[in-house]
């Protein structure tokens, strides 16, 4: 069984049903590497002008603004500089950017070359998931077709502007999804996220100024090139332009990637899109933006998925990796699962993620088993609280959150399993 | 244990492509690897030659990063997706009933060394949950006669 | 200069640091300001893991690190509001979940900074349930350095340490996150000349020495500041004394001569101090050829009636003199003026050449070879041939580096001599072989300046008394002086007043005096006469 494909598409994937248009033919009959031409034809500041008015924000996660991302690239001659893809998603519950990469190798690379062109980087390191075997082949196949062709090289499209880009696969350490632990990686090294300052534009991969965008991210950008900054705002939210890739999987009838825009109500995803959950279920929860985000409660998902009303219900998009969860699941359990993964990824530098995330899972664990204590809870909460925000990365963050969403929304669940000296949940997965 | 000069070259033009030898460390020892099957310390100081960096920089790395295996491995890795949507849709069944037909618990080699099972964070199928990663290549939406099928089948 | 408040306090601070670099050049870190922390530290890069560190920066929304926050003009930061406060509580409670609390059998107790900081900025009671992490004890990194991986705090100072000092990057940090451990490779041990260096930085008791482990509770150890006298470097130490005897020698932090480092040879070379073949008996020689065991006095009497024998029959042109390099300044100049009122002219000092390296380590392995080549004290090759040649009838040597293969490589040529007086710190072969053998004292037992290969003259003072009659080396000469009837040698030793005398008459000197050598040296403008 090959990847995922979109169950709905929009511009992003509207051709990834077709196998014909993966290759560069087939991109290129459909219109593609127009976007670069005219780019080209462009100066970097009015493509930085243009992604900034389009409001594009970044897909990875923290959902910053990719123009004025590219702004901070400094401006004057000295090369060498570098983009870097971030193509080492590695979120539970996200797979858009493997589908993109497999399914539009040419669509990425037109973005990157864009990006390159706009920030004035000579190379760009396609760092992808080690895992993602099949998604690295495509894009090195694609890349050697639009070297043959020109596009990728000493002058792309027949421009001045030479360009080169080199995929990198990682070797399985999701903390190399964060942009500065990846250009460690990059050079050799464990992924320890670096501290800032200093920061990636003045000092990146190999210390040289570097833009780290999203794969989602740069796929966008030929389409607001082909299409004006008015366009690309027509589809999302105000402060949310554009169109994503929701991945919905867990207990749902149809698990999938679907192509829609920011702002689409999560119950409208959830029930309509994805089929709700199975006949004789219902929903308890939903983890709406890949494991590192808070939970929601069924009677919260009326939420529009942006940020800014995601935030109003303490939780974000994250990476747009939508969990569902039937009355049958744990949530105690649930959360030994999340704390595992986040003790098991924790690059171990930081003295609260290191020490925190192995309590948590300890204590959620042994709750669990029926072996906790009331302070426990309370313990939890307390631990969460000093790791967030206190660290070089956001990791500690994304390892507390979820579970401050877990005692916001379910506290009764582990009070329950303490109270009882067992778990309730006869029909959830077992650990 | 050495390194061909087919590999060797290999190394060198992954080098040729970064701006520091070190940058194609990771390249380096996906290649070392997919030839001996893990990095021993004899090679990561191969490797760490060819990169101008000491042993321990290599082993490291190594020791950070999930795919790398500084001990010798069986022929097989087997491993099941056990990260959230994978769970809510089955996976540690079937690891559990993959754990049985094979006679060992995840993480431990079976006593003819011919495959581990273990379990893997999420591999990015969610949606095609449960996940089975055998040697690199996935097996998506596996119920767990296919996935009996499939280790059966290994040699 | 930026102008920055702490606390309210005003203060001026260099340029182009981060706050943790501010506070400690500006003396105040640890002292008057309190900002803990465990990963940074003044000579080794910021590594900002910790998190201990943690301040409030006006104008910041989120509390920043100290350690990699730069200074600005006009910043004000908080070190003790209740937000940081309850970040500290956090940082030790988290520091303190794997941590074995085996404090009752821990080395480091006493000294540390786990105990220090829990008890001053943690919470008073423990919180967790869980089994601490079990990993492994005792571990042998090298010679001289024992791990417990259990009572690590993974702040990775000595990883730093070795990558960055001596560059040899023997520790590495194996693994990711609460797996994390500081290993070696199997066949790169933790060798290099300045290993010990990490159970100093380590701030807990994760590293410790072989030396030291299980000797004493620090508690019991005076700290006396010293000189390492293990070559011409002149490395600041703090010498732990417990009950009159020398358990250790600590880098004491001088940025102008071994920031806060130590070679391993040097911390080591406390064991002489104390050793068992200290020469701890003055003796003469009698026809026999034993040796007679008699007082100091007794044998300053006997040797100054040797040494007048002698000039009374060949002149003093006959006798040489060879000086110590491991004297103080102050008994060099004694026993410069000795020289001049006897009409000695064949004088030097004879050193010893080791392995030197582009960190501490100096070739010449004594503390005070400059001291003695300021005094006039030069290479003893000329002197040494007149020896050879017969045209010296005696001589007066102080310590044995003469016997060194680059110099006479045995006591042979010495032993020839009709008279030969040795003042020694060892029981050395040429003190074994001597007419009269007086002891001396070691830098540790003595008051006194000591100039390194730079100019830079320290002092040392008595940290322990030696089991047995001693003199320094410039008393011994004082008296033989007295004994001779020489002139300005009358009175009582006193090595204040010398050191006063050694700055009036030695242009290179000028300045210097016991009182005004501070803890950090004093450098000496120019070249002695």
């Amino acid at each position: 069984m090959g990847p995922q494909v979109p169950l709905i598409t929009n511009y992003l994937t509207q051709h990834f049903l077709d196998d014909a248009a993966v290759g560069l033919e087939g991109y290129e009959r459909l219109g593609g590497y127009a976007a670069l031409r005219r780019a080209l034809e462009n100066s970097p500041a009015d493509l930085i002008e243009l992604i900034t008015s389009a409001g594009l924000q970044g897909r990875g996660g923290a959902g910053f603004s990719t123009g004025l991302k590219w702004s901070f690239m400094p401006a004057d001659g000295e090369l060498p500089k570098y983009l870097v893809c971030n193509g080492d998603e590695s979120e539970p519950g996200s797979f858009k950017d493997r589908i993109l990469m497999e399914r539009g190798p040419h669509q990425l690379l037109e973005g990157i070359l864009i990006a390159a062109w706009a920030t004035g980087a000579e190379k760009t390191f396609l760092y992808v998931r080690g895992e993602y075997e099949r998604p690295a082949e495509a894009l090195e196949r694609a890349i050697a077709e639009a070297r043959a062709r020109g596009i990728v090289g000493t002058n792309v499209c027949g421009s001045d502007f030479a360009h080169d880009i080199v995929v990198i696969r990682g070797a399985g350490a999701y903390i190399c999804g964060e942009e500065t632990g990846l250009l460690e990686s990059l050079e050799g090294k464990k992924g320890q996220p670096r501290k800032k300052p200093p920061f990636p534009a003045q000092y990146g991969a190999f210390g040289r100024p570097t833009t780290v965008n999203n794969v989602e991210t740069l796929c966008h950008v030929p389409h607001i090139v082909n299409n004006g900054a008015d366009w690309f705002r027509g589809f999302g939210t105000e402060k949310s332009p554009g169109t994503t890739l929701f991945g919905v999987s867990g207990q749902i009838a149809r698990p999938g990637l679907f192509e829609l825009p920011l702002g689409t109500p999560l119950d409208e995803l959830v029930f309509e899109h994805a089929g709700g959950p199975a006949a004789d279920q219902r929903v308890k929860g939903v983890i709406p933006g890949g494991l590192s985000m808070p939970v929601l409660p069924a009677d919260q998902l009326d939420v529009p998925m942006a940020n800014e009303f995601l935030r109003e219900r303490r939780t974000m998009l994250g990476t747009g990796g939508v969990m569902v969860m039937d009355e049958r699941t744990c949530m105690v359990r649930a959360s030994v699962v999340i704390a595992h993964f986040f003790r098991d990824e924790s690059c171990g530098q930081c003295t609260q993620c290191r020490e925190g995330t192995g309590w948590i899972h300890k204590l959620v664990e042994r709750i669990e088993r029926g072996a906790g204590v009331m302070e426990d809870i309370t313990v939890l909460e307390d631990i969460c609280a000093k790791m967030e925000g206190q660290t070089i990365c956001a990791f500690a963050d994304a390892a507390a959150w979820p579970i401050q969403g877990m005692l916001r929304h379910f506290r009764g669940e582990f009070e329950a399993h303490v109270v009882q000296r067992r778990c309730g949940f006869a029909e959830s997965f077992e650990l | 244990m050495v390194i061909s000069p087919e590999t060797r070259a290999a190394i060198d033009e992954a080098i040729a492509r970064t701006p520091q030898p070190r940058g194609a460390l990771l390249p380096a020892l996906h290649l070392v690897q997919a030839e001996h099957g893990h990095i021993s310390l004899e090679l990561a100081a191969a490797v760490a030659e060819i990169l101008g960096i000491r042993s321990g920089d290599v082993m490291e790395v190594v020791s950070f990063y999930d795919m790398f295996h500084a001990r010798p491995q069986p022929r097989h890795h087997v491993s099941v997706c056990t990260n959230l949507p994978c769970s809510l849709r089955g996976a540690r069944t079937l690891l559990a009933q993959l754990e049985a037909h094979c006679g060992v618990a995840a993480g431990e080699p079976t006593a003819d060394g011919r495959l581990v099972l273990g379990r893997e964070e999420c591999l990015g199928a969610c949606a095609n949950a449960p996940v089975l990663r055998v040697d690199g290549t996935y097996h998506e939406k596996l119920d767990s006669e296919a996935a009996r099928q499939l280790l059966d089948g290994l040699e | 200069m930026p102008r920055i408040s702490v606390d309210g306090r005003i203060i001026e601070v260099p340029e182009s640091r981060t706050i943790l670099q501010a506070l400690d050049e500006t003396g105040l870190l640890m002292a008057g300001i309190d900002v803990p922390h465990y990963c940074w530290h003044p000579k080794l890069s910021i590594d900002g893991s910790c998190r201990l560190c943690q301040v409030e920066v006006e104008g910041m929304p989120k509390l920043q690190i100290a350690c990699n926050t730069p200074v600005a003009d006009g910043m004000a930061i908080r070190t003790r509001s209740e937000r940081v406060c309850s970040a500290r509580q956090g940082v030790m409670e988290l520091l303190l979940v794997n941590h074995p609390l085996d404090c009752a059998i821990c080395d480091q107790a006493g000294e540390c900074k786990l105990q220090d900081y829990a008890f001053e900025y943690g919470a008073d009671a423990s919180r967790t349930r869980e089994p601490r992490r079990a990993l492994k004890k005792n571990v042998e990194l090298g010679p001289n350095i024992v791990l417990d991986q259990e009572r690590c705090i993974l702040c990775r100072r000595c990883v730093r340490f070795c990558d960055e000092v001596p560059a040899t990057g023997e520790l590495h940090v194996m693994g990711r996150g609460d797996r994390s451990v500081i290993e070696t490779l199997p066949d790169e041990p933790l060798a290099n000349d300045y290993s010990m260096n990490v159970a100093d930085l380590c701030p807990v008791g994760a590293l410790t020495t072989r030396d030291f482990r299980f000797k004493v509770r620090v508690w019991f150890l005076d700290d006396v500041p010293g000189v390492c006298t293990g070559c011409a470097n002149g490395c600041n130490v703090t010498i732990g004394v417990s009950k009159n005897r020398v358990y250790r020698y600590q880098p004491r932090r001088n940025d102008a001569v071994n920031d806060t480092w130590l070679c391993d040879r040097g911390r080591l070379s406390y064991k002489r101090i104390g050793s068992g073949d200290r020469l701890a008996q003055a003796s003469l020689r009698g026809t026999a050829s034993a040796r007679e065991p008699v007082s100091c006095g007794t044998a300053v009497a006997a040797a100054a009636a040797r040494l007048q024998q002698l000039t009374d029959a060949a002149g003093a042109a006959a006798l040489v003199v060879l000086a110590s390099p491991h004297a103080s300044n102050e008994d060099l100049f004694t026993l410069r003026r000795f020289c001049d009122a006897l009409g000695v002219t064949a004088r030097g000092a004879a050193v010893v050449l080791g392995p030197q390296d582009r960190l501490l380590m100096k070739a010449e392995q004594a503390a005070n070879a400059e001291g003695a080549r300021r005094l006039g004290f030069g290479p003893p090759d000329a002197l040494l041939a007149r020896v050879r040649c017969g045209e010296a009838a005696g001589a007066l040597v102080f310590g044995h580096d003469v016997l060194d293969p680059a110099h006479l490589g045995g006591p042979e040529a010495l032993t020839a001599l009709e008279t030969l007086v040795v003042v020694d710190l060892q029981d050395s072969a040429l003190a074994r072989c001597a007419d009269v053998a007086i002891p001396v004292r070691h830098a540790a037992e003595r008051e006194g300046t000591l100039t390194n290969f730079a100019g830079l003259a320290q002092r040392v003072q008595p940290a322990v008394e030696p089991g047995w009659e001693a003199w320094t080396d410039g008393e011994v000469v004082w008296r033989l002086g007295a004994a001779l009837g020489l002139a300005g040698f009358e009175g009582a030793y006193d090595v204040r007043s010398v050191s006063r005398e050694l700055a009036q008459a030695v242009p290179g000197f000028s300045g210097i005096d016991l009182d005004r050598v501070g803890e950090h040296g004093l450098s000496l403008a120019g070249v002695g006469s």
